[in-house]
């Protein structure tokens, strides 16, 4: 539980605050800076546009109201496909703690291929490993990164590690950020037992501890700027049908943005940035996934949500295997046919593995402005990675057939099942058009990148922008490219080193007052 | 330090009169079998899909009220008929949900996967309906006794 977070949607009256640093957003970025910010003594406002839900209440909803509560747009948010592309739902949060509330607690690093690229390609000394070390380390230890314990592993993921090892395509065991893991399988509607270490239960409760001042249901519709510098932000907090409402300002020498990649450069174009970066090279991660159906009793349900993959396509096709199952009731979605068709598969689920991969995107995605407060989202995938999505959806479908599935369920709308892989050939020999391929992205990158020179990107290396001085950008929408595995480790480690490179106040805090309406209702 | 209580849910709703019917038709033929869904199990999947769905915005509230609309016609469409979805016997509206489905028109199929979707995040979450799936809240993995190998750290 966080200490004193103030609901925006129970405040009556406007707000007006002070404080050293304003950081927008709760989520992996937002909220490590915070906690760096609050721990060097700096006076920090948090403002989140989601909710606040003690990490106590998780186990009391249901996954749907998981969504509709602490997802985007209630988990229903989709970059629309132009072209050869499918509809891709998106993922991401919207509550305190944001995305990391709903990731499956899966910790990556930034693959060296990933950052050699960046370093000699685009220039970014700063993201050099050596220069990222320090903050992994450091992270990993203040979110407790730990390996999935083969006794974890769900019987879905051991299939899916026994069908790899038949085809020779070595597998290795996932690290996540938990600690006294039960094995619920349901970590991405927020741990029941606060075992998954998001930051809501890690760097949240530092933060408000070091006097970080949290808001949630507060919308900032704009950076203030004064000229050229960041001077603090506006919005208005959400009333109780969830519309902006009541007005707040928050006066700051230093706004940190870390609102995702899909709301970042919403943000800094409504506040008069130009860059013609922003909202461009969005990248996706397209993930994909089959289902096998086995003789055996599998209850997917029973063990580590995700515990194992497999970078053995990564160099040579950008592709990354893992293993992951669901709830019922988001699998069953998946499922074709109409009724007592789409229900036998229903009846199957506990006989059912789920396989999954994410492609490493080349782009092409781009965040707007539109009629909404959401943005929208477009994604045009390359043919690169089209290719890549049916390779992906090969591999798994035999691995499945190899780990002894009677039945294949190809994430194609409508598609029958496969009982062979020779149907599976058959079936990809000519692939449907990509439009009806079922894909979903969970870790949207890019929008407003980090770059060595100011017109091939949107912020320095130091996370500044390049047109506004003391206004940072922290969160995914940072990273120059994507990076093919889970982002959230990543996003937490760059956010930690951008944090420390903000400069400190000229004035030290204990010189200053500051009121702060504990109970402002 | 006592735990606060969780916050009141936004006062919202976005099914009208007209898309209640209309939701429970496609929710009984969607998700029809031998032995229901129960008329009361229906009414009630209703108002949690409204519930659901209010959460969105109001562009995306406004989407899916345009995708049923489609889904209201689509039996011109599919089965040349003059007859609205709601209006079918419940053996043809899943013979337009199966063309849907199937259609060289994806934007059909959208209509029809993103609302198939909605309604089995909600249906199938139910407790009586997670019990006819087979599954279980009984978790016994994390108490294996298996040697625990040291592995290779993913970096």
């Amino acid at each position: 539980m966080i200490d004193g977070v103030v609901r925006g949607r129970e405040v009556r009256r406007p707000l007006s605050l002070k404080a050293d640093a304003v950081v927008v957003g709760s989520g992996a970025g937002g909220a490590v800076v915070a906690r760096e910010l609050a721990c060097a003594g700096r006076d920090v406002v948090v403002l989140e546009e989601g909710g606040y839900y003690a990490a106590e209440h998780y186990a009391t909803m249901t996954p749907t109201n998981t969504f509709r509560r602490m997802a985007r747009e209630a988990s229903l948010a989709s970059a629309v496909g132009l072209g050869e592309t499918p509809l891709i739902p998106v993922l991401s949060g919207k509550c305190v703690g944001g995305s990391s509330v709903l990731t499956g607690g899966v910790c990556f690093r930034i693959p060296d291929e990933v950052l050699h690229g960046w370093v000699h390609d685009l220039g970014l000394h700063a993201l050099a490993a050596e220069a990222l070390e320090e903050h992994f380390r450091a992270i990993e230890r203040a979110v407790h990164v730990e390996t999935v314990p083969d006794a974890m592993q769900s019987r879905s993921a051991e299939l899916f590690v026994e069908g790899a090892a038949r085809l020779g395509i070595p597998m290795k065991r996932l690290r996540r950020n938990t600690r006294g893991c039960r094995g619920e399988g349901r970590c991405n509607f927020g741990c029941p037992h606060g075992a998954k270490l998001s930051v809501d239960v890690s760097m949240l409760p530092d933060a408000s501890a070091h006097g970080a001042r949290i808001v949630s249901d507060a919308l900032v519709e704009r950076v203030v700027l004064d000229g050229s510098r960041a001077a603090g932000v506006r919005g208005r907090l959400l009333d109780e049908t969830g519309e902006p409402a009541i007005p707040f300002e928050v006066t700051a020498d230093v706004v940190v943005v870390a609102c995702g990649s899909l709301h970042t450069p919403v943000l800094l174009r409504r506040s008069g940035l130009r860059a013609r970066h922003l909202g461009r090279d969005l990248t996706l991660h397209p993930s994909t996934r089959v289902y096998a159906i086995f003789d055996e009793r599998v209850d997917g349900w029973d063990g580590a949500f995700q515990s194992a993959y497999s970078d053995h396509f990564f160099e040579s096709d950008g592709i990354t295997l893992i293993s992951a199952f669901g709830v019922p009731n988001l699998l069953a979605a998946g499922f074709p046919g109409v009724g007592a068709r789409h229900r036998r598969y229903v009846e199957l689920i506990p006989h059912m593995a789920a396989f999954g991969a994410m492609v490493h995107d080349d782009g092409g995605g781009r965040v707007r402005r539109w009629v909404s407060r959401e943005p929208l989202v477009t994604y045009r995938m390359a043919a690169r990675d089209r290719g890549r999505l049916f390779k992906a959806m090969r591999v798994l479908a035999e691995m499945a057939f190899a780990a002894g599935a009677r039945e294949v369920l190809l994430p194609i709308f409508g598609a029958p099942p496969l009982r062979s892989v020779g149907e599976l050939e058959a079936r990809l020999a000519d692939p449907p058009s990509a439009r009806r391929v079922e894909c979903v992205a969970f870790h949207p990158l890019g929008s407003a990148k980090m770059s060595a020179r100011a017109r091939d990107g949107v912020v320095r290396p130091s996370g500044e922008t390049w047109e506004a001085r003391g206004l940072y950008v922290a969160d995914g929408s940072v990273l120059p490219t994507s990076i093919g595995v889970n982002s959230q480790l990543a996003i937490m480690a760059v956010a930690r080193k951008i944090a420390h490179g903000i400069a400190p106040p000229a004035v030290p805090r204990a010189v200053r007052a500051f009121s702060w309406p504990r109970s402002p209702s | 330090m006592a735990l606060p209580s969780p916050p009141r849910d936004f006062a919202r709703t976005t099914l009208g009169a007209h898309h209640g019917p209309l939701v429970r038709a496609l929710a009984e033929a969607m998700l029809a079998h031998a032995d229901g869904p129960t008329p009361a199990r229906l009414d009630a999947l209703v108002a949690e899909i409204d519930a659901f769905v209010s959460f969105a915005s109001q562009t995306l509230r406004f989407g899916l009220l345009l995708m049923l609309e489609v889904l209201r016609f689509a039996p011109v469409l599919l089965l040349f008929r003059v007859a609205t979805f709601g209006s079918l016997p419940r053996e043809e509206r899943v013979e337009v949900l199966e063309r849907m489905e199937q259609s060289r028109l994806v934007v059909l199929t959208l209509v029809f996967a993103a609302w198939k979707s909605i309604l089995c995040f909600v249906f199938f979450e139910h407790p009586e309906e997670l019990a006819a799936s087979g599954y279980s809240p009984v978790r016994r993995r994390h108490g294996r006794a298996l040697p625990l190998v040291h592995a290779e750290a993913a970096e």
